[in-house]
């Protein structure tokens, strides 16, 4: 985790998925984090951008809903393993929710300041939003 | 990626009027400076003149699709600073940028 400044570690990559659904309430973010992991699979270098609602899914203590409901927790685990590794989380939504980057301790994060965020979606030549 | 331009436009769709929804909160959050805004479907609503606060500061970055504004009576209702674009005009934008990323 850290907080990286304009134009430093944001190097290309091929697909940016933005993530702005938080877990549970919807099928969103599971899939999209499905949708990184089969552009990962097939040899495409993949970011993630925590967003919006999305920054909740970066949350521990996590589990099934009560009728038994996957969450998002367990796909966050996979990332690694599908060599899933520029994981952003953007500033903003978090301050707007109180949560600092000391909460987000699901994944190795890069918490990014605005510009940051702007940056991000220009060196990554596809964006998908979920 | 060898082909990267760091001062790239991207064009970005918005269907979620501002009177209902905080997606325009997001948008604005991932726009540079450059970028441009494209209002769809509910998100026309935010080319009224009573929503221009919401959406400020994008004079000649934000457009409204006419077939949509047309298809619920607000054709004559947008504010001044918005820019008016038929489905060709949409095409047209989506050429222009380096990428599209929707909101919704």
């Amino acid at each position: 985790m850290g907080i990286v400044s304009p134009g430093e570690s944001l190097a290309p990559g091929e697909l940016l998925v933005i993530l702005r659904h938080a877990p549970h309430g919807s099928s969103w973010l599971r899939e999209g984090l499905e949708a990184a992991m089969v552009a990962a699979a097939f040899g495409r270098e993949v970011g993630l951008l925590f967003t919006g609602e999305g920054v909740l899914a970066l949350l521990e203590g996590q589990q099934a809903g009560a009728l038994g409901q996957k969450g998002s927790d367990n796909l966050l685990a996979a990332l690694e393993m599908y060599d899933v590794e520029r994981c952003y989380v953007d500033a903003a939504a978090l301050e707007r929710r109180g949560l600092s980057e000391n909460d987000v301790s699901l994944l190795p994060v890069t918490v990014l300041a605005h510009a940051d965020v702007v940056a991000l979606t220009q060196c990554f030549s596809r964006v998908l939003s979920f | 990626m060898d082909n990267v331009v760091n001062n790239c436009m991207n064009l970005h769709l918005l269907n979620r009027s501002p009177f209902s929804s905080r997606v325009y909160e997001d948008v604005l959050n991932a726009m540079g400076s450059e970028d441009q805004l494209l209002l769809i479907e509910d998100g026309v609503n935010g080319a009224l003149s009573s929503a221009g606060h919401y959406l400020a500061g994008l004079e000649g970055r934000l457009f409204a699709l006419r077939e949509d504004l047309e298809s619920r009576g607000l054709s004559g209702r947008c504010s001044e600073s918005v820019i008016v674009v038929d489905v060709d005009g949409f095409v047209a934008l989506t050429e222009a940028a380096d990428k599209t990323i929707s909101w919704f």
